[in-house]
């Protein structure tokens, strides 16, 4: 595990080391908005990749949707860095499409999935769902299947729980 | 024909135009639709339009407990669908601290490594029949018959493997398992042999291949291209060996790359890749211990405490990442699936550009793209 965060001082707000062996992540940020495209550049020039792009849907305990970085590289000895970004419901946050190209199709997934928004971004649409959908399918008061924790499960001699 | 087409609908001589590459393309592996804009034969832009066959099978995760996803899948690549399977059995496992019995390993990287070679041979042949060689399919399609036939009677299916479980495997193998998977590799050598006669000599399938569709390491890493097409390349990057799951880490294999970054070296990168997982097989099934596949029985229901986890394996497309977030209730709050392909496709617009558009089926089709596990 490399010991160093490349060149990310004064980007964070928090910064931790993390137990790969526990959780795959080598280390851990989180940071501000506004400071995305800088901790990108600091990435890039590392030579670090951006490996996924995703959000959280945290607004019923946090108020804030959250957006997931990890940068990794492409390399025998791996350094994964999991870069989290809380943001205000509705705000938009800056694209780092002109730091790595590979952002473009995940923030057009982020939007499609989440409705958040990139500055910046050169063609902001959606990608999997379908153009004239009126919905982003992974917001958690999207298509919520009630009780779907306690969907029938099969007991031990196979037969379906009653619910 | 949607709008966007049809106001750039030129046919005037001198001006570039619009061609629509699928969704219904013979040679458009799946549901991808290419919207070419080209100038005469050569391709000025190119714009993969994707989501014909996502199922929404990450919303699908946050709607029913941890276990009842693990069917879901392999369905998200059906092609390598038991790196999948098993993935997710061994990021739960990551979470729950679940020890996994020996034996149970073992089996797991032969399975594993058996669904690689029948992915790779089923890109061979349809890769070859893309570019206009129809006979090799059908031979290439006996060979993978066998795995098909092999992974059937131990999984109980053909390509949709729910084989895991947490802590081990469904069922246990045998020693015609064992005595059908050597076969089959014994065989294979043999025919390698003659598909490298048959298709890597033929002139015409080099001609095609050879310095078409260049992707360099720099594009790679931009996109974040991994698998065949990343060590065609140059770069030595798998995840079985940068960060060792289960225990790959025992087994003595090479990591084969090339640099020439072109369609003909991403087919050689598969061939070699084919050898090295028998190989793997071979030792695997040298080494196979005895003992239970699955001493205890899995849990239902379970609360893995809040967090997140990142559990990535290598897919015979490249590098798969399962990020888990786990809010300390029997169901997943969410699982964002890493697929290899939507990076490697991410990168074609760049590649495609500047080419001719009788190259596009040969460039698409050479970095292995299943559109399931795009769309997901």
């Amino acid at each position: 595990m490399s010991a160093v965060a490349p060149g990310l001082d004064g980007l964070l707000l928090t910064s931790a080391a993390d137990d790969h062996n526990k959780t795959g992540f080598h280390h851990r940020h989180t940071c501000a908005a506004a400071e995305l495209p800088a901790v990108a550049r600091a990435f890039d020039a590392a030579g670090y990749y951006l490996e996924m792009l995703t959000a959280e849907d945290r607004r019923a305990e946090l108020e804030k949707m959250r957006l997931v970085y990890t940068w990794n590289v492409l390399s025998n000895t791996p350094d994964r860095h999991l870069v989290q970004c809380d943001l205000e419901v509705g705000a938009t946050a800056p694209s780092v499409v002109a730091v790595t190209a590979a952002a473009d199709w995940m923030e057009r997934e982020v939007y499609d999935m989440y409705g958040v928004r990139f500055d910046g971004h050169p063609d902001l649409k959606r990608i999997l769902l379908p153009d004239d959908s009126d919905f982003h399918a992974l917001l958690k008061d999207f298509g919520r299947i009630d009780g779907g924790g306690d969907a029938p499960v099969a007991d031990d001699d196979g037969h379906a729980e009653e619910t | 024909m949607p709008e966007e087409i049809r106001e750039d609908d030129a046919g005037a001589m001198g001006e570039s135009y619009y061609l629509n590459m699928g969704p219904q393309h013979p040679s458009m592996h799946g549901v991808l639709r290419l919207k070419l804009r080209l100038l005469g034969e050569e391709i000025q832009d190119a714009e993969p339009v994707i989501g014909y066959a996502h199922r929404a099978h990450e919303k699908m995760a946050e709607n029913r407990i941890w276990p009842m996803f693990l069917p879901n899948t392999s369905r998200v690549d059906y092609l390598s669908g038991m790196i999948y399977n098993l993935a997710y059995c061994q990021a739960i496992e990551k979470m729950l601290d679940i020890e996994v019995p020996e034996r149970a390993q073992y089996i797991r990287v032969i399975v594993s490594e058996l669904n690689r070679i029948s992915s790779h041979l089923l890109w061979i042949a349809t890769y070859v029949m893309d570019i206009g060689g129809v006979t090799p399919f059908l031979y290439l399609w006996d060979d993978r018959e066998i795995i098909l036939d092999i992974m059937d009677r131990v999984t109980g299916s053909r390509l949709t493997y729910c084989y895991g479980r947490f802590g081990g495997v469904t069922m246990d193998v045998d020693d015609l398992f064992c005595e059908q998977t050597s076969a089959f590799l014994d065989r294979l050598v043999g025919r390698m042999v003659e598909y490298d006669k048959l298709v890597r000599k033929n002139v015409i399938f080099i001609q095609r291949s050879k310095g078409v569709g260049v992707i360099d390491a720099d594009t790679c890493r931009q996109y974040g291209v991994t698998g065949p097409s990343l060590r065609a390349a140059g770069v030595a990057y798998d995840v079985r060996r940068a960060e060792p799951y289960g225990i790959y880490d025992r087994f003595d294999f090479e990591v084969p790359t090339l640099t020439e970054g072109d369609c003909l070296a991403r087919y050689d990168v598969r061939v070699r890749e084919i050898e090295e997982a028998s190989k793997i097989i071979r030792q695997a099934l040298r080494d196979l211990p005895g003992g239970l596949v699955m001493p205890e029985k899995p849990k239902k229901k379970f609360k893995p405490s809040p967090g997140e986890t990142y559990f990535a394996v290598e897919s015979a497309r490249g590098h798969f990442g399962m990020y888990l977030v786990s809010d300390g209730s029997e169901t997943p709050f969410k699982i964002k699936l890493r697929t290899p392909s939507f990076s490697n496709l991410a990168a074609m617009p760049k590649v495609l550009r500047g080419t001719m558009v009788a190259d596009t089926i040969a460039i698409v089709g050479s970095i292995d793209i299943v559109l399931p596990e795009i769309d997901r």
